[in-house]
Order: structure tokens, then sequence, then C-alpha cells
């Protein structure tokens, strides 16, 4: 894999066109978490005693501010990435100069892993405004990793679904069919343990899965009994997904 | 001069289509080279190939005695790419689109900032420092796109088919800017299928047409060893043409017919003409051989898809 600094050129270049864009995109990617925070969190979570040892709203914010995350992240990488290559031809012009393709797909996918964090970021800020906030400070640096590299997997799976993209519809197959289903099986708004065993199992293939119990386990400082594992499966899934995903993007840049 | 790019039995294929053929060339340094060819005849992929875009499947080229290949990251922070398409960072302003990209030429900040004024005031777009690009006319485009392909200071520049869809002024502007590159020295690449853009800029030209080069040589004398010099088009029916060539195809050195006209070539018009005065054709036209017909003659007149 041909990757060397110009990944950070490409991430700027990003930085100089998103500042315009700024408000729009955060109302968007802000959006549909908030409306779970509050719908959910505080409508629904009235209703409901503990979970996991603590109020509902504490329950949700964690998994909330990954899915946020996730959300960010796979849509930069699907919806901008595509707007990319088809109508502004940016891959093309970046290409021609001395980076690689390598280069200029590692730098969306930074990017993405960026956009993912700003999103996390702010579901941190507005659950802390909510009364509900991490442990220490030490917490919140280690969420922040955790959420840049949630950002980087999910925006590495988005470039793979993305390499095979030729117009906007298809992304429906990847966000209706695999990530809108995973927000629901990976313990975002509910403990998986009543969920019978062949569904945990499942669940234990679902990155959101590990992501959430990550969050949650670095937002309140609570060790979980798979913790390495989930840690592991994460690392490994974002290792796959990246060289898969800067892999086909290059097959279908360079011909 | 010393040879800049050299290709050898250069092929490239897709999957089962060939779109180059076993091509060889050279190009010096500080020439005007041109590939000439119809839609698909292979020019664009073989430019691709020079600036280590698209990998060669077999033979090779070298450029300034490297050899190209997809992650030559030294031929490509020499070489200068006017795209064919449109590629300008739409996101951004002109200004930004210049300095955004010197970036990834690891031009300084001062540095990039004195090079965009240099470069917006040669391509006349001083003005438009701060437009988005969505504000800019085709031709601001074509000519912000060759100013973004100067900030390196390359030494070789691609131009792929540059003032495709341009007005006449914007087309000599951007022509007399490619002069005045070539006069300093860089070398030039250019694509393009307008036969007075080559005739204008090129110094060396090929004619491809399906993945094959067809003739090389230098315009002008291309044009006289496989025209002539003049042309007379007649228009008329088919069904006359064996009578008119009894009587005139002394006075031409070739002749072809298509659709509804048929040309005659002749290094001097004189003869021909008088003779024709004499048989009272109407519908009869003489003009200088270009390098049009050259083009035509060795690609075919009929369309091709």
């Amino acid at each position: 894999m041909n990757l060397s600094h110009r990944i950070g050129h490409v991430f700027v270049r990003n930085l100089v066109s998103y500042k315009r864009f700024i408000l729009p995109t955060f109302i968007v990617s802000l959006g549909q978490p908030l409306f779970y925070l509050v719908t959910f969190g505080v409508g629904m979570g009235a209703y409901m005693g503990h979970l996991g040892g603590r109020p509902y709203l504490q329950f949700l914010v964690p998994g909330v501010i990954a899915s946020s995350v996730m959300m960010s992240a796979t849509f930069t990488c699907l919806y901008d990435t595509l707007v990319k290559i088809l109508h502004e031809r940016i891959y093309e012009s970046l290409i021609a100069t001395p980076a690689s393709a390598e280069d200029v797909i590692a730098g969306d996918v930074a990017w993405g892993a960026f956009r993912g964090l700003l999103s996390g970021f702010f579901m941190l800020l507005i659950a802390a405004l909510m009364g509900v906030h991490p442990a220490s400070v030490l917490h919140v640096l280690l969420l922040l990793l955790l959420m840049a590299f949630i950002g980087a997997l999910f925006s590495a799976l988005a470039m793979i679904v993305t390499s095979f993209a030729y117009n906007f519809d298809f992304f429906s197959y990847y966000t209706e069919l695999v990530i809108t289903p995973m927000l629901f099986f990976s313990g975002v708004f509910f403990p998986l343990d009543n969920f019978p065993a062949w569904l945990k199992a499942f669940a234990g293939f679902l990155p959101l899965t590990h992501a959430v119990n990550l969050t949650r386990a670095a937002f309140y400082g609570e060790a979980f009994p798979g913790l390495f594992a989930s840690v592991l499966t994460l690392l490994l899934f974002g290792a796959a997904a990246f060289v898969l995903g800067v892999r086909l993007m290059k097959r279908r840049l360079i011909k | 001069m010393p040879v800049a790019i050299s290709a050898r039995n250069l092929v490239k294929k897709y999957g089962d289509f060939t779109a180059v053929n076993n091509i060889s060339f050279d190009i010096n340094e500080g020439e005007c080279f041109s590939f000439l060819g119809p839609n698909g005849a292979g020019k664009t992929t073989t430019v691709r190939m020079i600036h280590c875009v698209s990998p060669v499947t077999a033979g090779g080229i070298t450029v300034f005695g490297e050899t190209a290949n997809i992650d030559n990251r030294r031929i490509k922070a020499q070489t200068g790419v006017i795209p064919q398409e449109i590629t300008l960072d739409s996101g951004l302003t002109v200004y930004e689109n210049l300095m955004v990209f010197a970036k990834f030429f690891e031009i300084p900040k001062a540095e990039a900032r004195k090079r965009t004024a240099e470069l917006l005031e040669f391509v006349e777009l001083q003005g438009k420092m701060k437009s988005r690009i969505d504000a800019l006319s085709t031709g601001m485009k074509r000519r912000l796109l060759i100013a973004r392909a100067l900030l390196s200071r390359p030494r070789l520049i691609i131009a792929d088919e540059p003032t495709t869809g341009l007005d006449p002024q914007a087309r000599h502007l951007v022509w007399q800017r490619l002069r005045e590159l070539k006069s300093r020295g860089v070398t030039l690449i250019l694509t393009t299928q307008y036969m007075e853009e080559a005739e204008q800029l090129c110094d060396r030209l090929v004619v491809m047409h399906e993945g094959k080069i067809l003739k090389a040589g230098v315009p002008r004398a291309l044009v006289e060893e496989l025209i002539g010099r003049e042309v007379v088009e007649i228009r008329a029916r088919a069904e006359d043409d064996n009578a008119l060539l009894a009587r005139l195809s002394g006075f031409a050195s070739g002749h072809e017919r298509v659709g509804d006209t048929l040309y005659l070539y002749c290094r001097d018009g004189h003869a021909l003409m008088r003779k024709i005065v004499e048989l009272d054709l109407p519908n009869v036209r003489n003009r200088p051989a270009t390098l049009e017909d050259v083009f035509l003659k060795l690609t075919g007149r009929s369309l091709i898809e």
C-alpha cells in the first residue's frame, strides 16, 4: 500500500472545502441522534426503570454517541466521496499530483473519521448539558480517541460500499439494510442480555456492538467482561475494512 | 535535443478491449508533440500512462529517464496536467483551488501565494481570485486548469484536448499561452481532435486510430506527403465519377469519394482548375490542403462512433 504524508494534504483540502458547509452538515448529522436522545432518552426514559444499573438516559447516551459517530462517518464516505468521484472529479485531479490513489482514499477515510469525531464530540456536549457526562477528563480523552477510531472504521466500511456505487440510490441498500438495522441490534437502545443466544452471537459480529460497549465502558470508566475481546474485534474489523476499502476504491480509480 | 519521453511497444488493455495496441514513439525535450485521432483512438489512454495514472499492460515508457508506472511520484512531481474534463474543486474559490493544489507539490505557502498571483495574471483571471468555480465561464475554468497545471513549474505539460468547448477568443488565448510555455523550454504533449490546434502548436505529431499509430511526422510534411498542396472538392453524383476521373485524374495525384463530394488531391491546382472551368462544372471549391485532409484520409471520412 503506497501511503505517504500526502494523506494530510487531502485532509486539509477537505477542511478548506468544509468551512462553507459546517452549519448545514452539523444540523443534519446531529439531528437524528439528538432526536433519539430526546424521544427515547427523555420521553420514553421516564417510563423505564434502570437499565444496566443506571437511569435510562445515562444508559442511552454512550450508545447514541457511538451511533452518531457511525452515521457521520458513513454518510461522509458514501455521499461526499461519491460526489467527489462522479461530479467534482476531485479524485482524478489529486491522483495526477504526486499523491497516490491510496493517499487520496486514506485521506478521505481520515476525513470521515474526523467528521464522526466532531459529531460524537457535539453529542457529548449536548449530553453534558442534559446532565450526563463522562466520569473524568481522562475519560473524555479516551472517548475522543475511541470515537476517532470508530469513525475511521465506519468510513472505511462506507468506502467499500462507495467503491461499487455508480449512483446515489445504491447507498440505500447499505444504509437501510445494514446501518439502520445495526442500530437496533448493537445495544444502543437496550442491553442485549435478553436476546436469545443466537441473536447475541449475531450481534457479536456487528462492529457497532463493540463500539457501543467500549464507548459505554470509556464513558463511565467501568470495565466489562468482554472488554479485551471487544477491543481486539474492533481493531481487526477496522484494519480489515481499511485495507479492503483502500484496495477496492483503488481498483475503481486506477484503470 | 535529448529525448524526454520514450515509449516502446506500449500496450494497454481494459479486459478484452485493447485501447493502445503496441505503439512506440519518442518525444524530445522542449518540443510540442501531438496525439491526433478521433474519439476512442487511444490518445488519452496513452497520455495517462505517461503521467503515471494508468498502469501499463505491456511494453514500457520512460519519462526523463525514469520508468513510468502507477507509483512513480517523481514523474508526477515534474508533470503538469491540463485535463480534458473540468476537474476543478467546486467547493473552493479560484485562489483556494491553486493554494490547495500547491500543497500537493510541496510548494511553501509564501511561494505558492506568489505563484498563484503570477499565474492568475498569466491566464488573465487576476480579478477572479475570490470567485467560486460555479461563477466562472467554461473558458475561465479552462484557463484556471492551465494555471493549476503550471503551479509546480513542470518540465512536462500534458494538455488533453485543452480547448474543447471554447469560443474562438478563449481558444486563441489558450494557444498563445501554450506557445509561450513552449518558448520557455517546457516539453508539451497535446492530444486533440482539432487539426487547426495541432497546426498552430505542434512540432511533430502522430495520428492514432483504434489504438495504433497510423502515421508520424511533421505536420506540413505529412500534408505534402499524403495529400499534396491543394485539394479540389467537387459536388457531383457518384455515377459521374468514372467519366469525370477519365478527364481529370491526369491533373491530380489522388482522389477520394465521400458521400456527395469527390476530393481531388494535387500539388498545383491551376491545371486542374483550368480543366474544370473548361468542363463548366458547378459546385467546385479549390483550397489549400490541410492536416484535416491527412487526418480524414488516414482515419476514414465516415463517422466514428
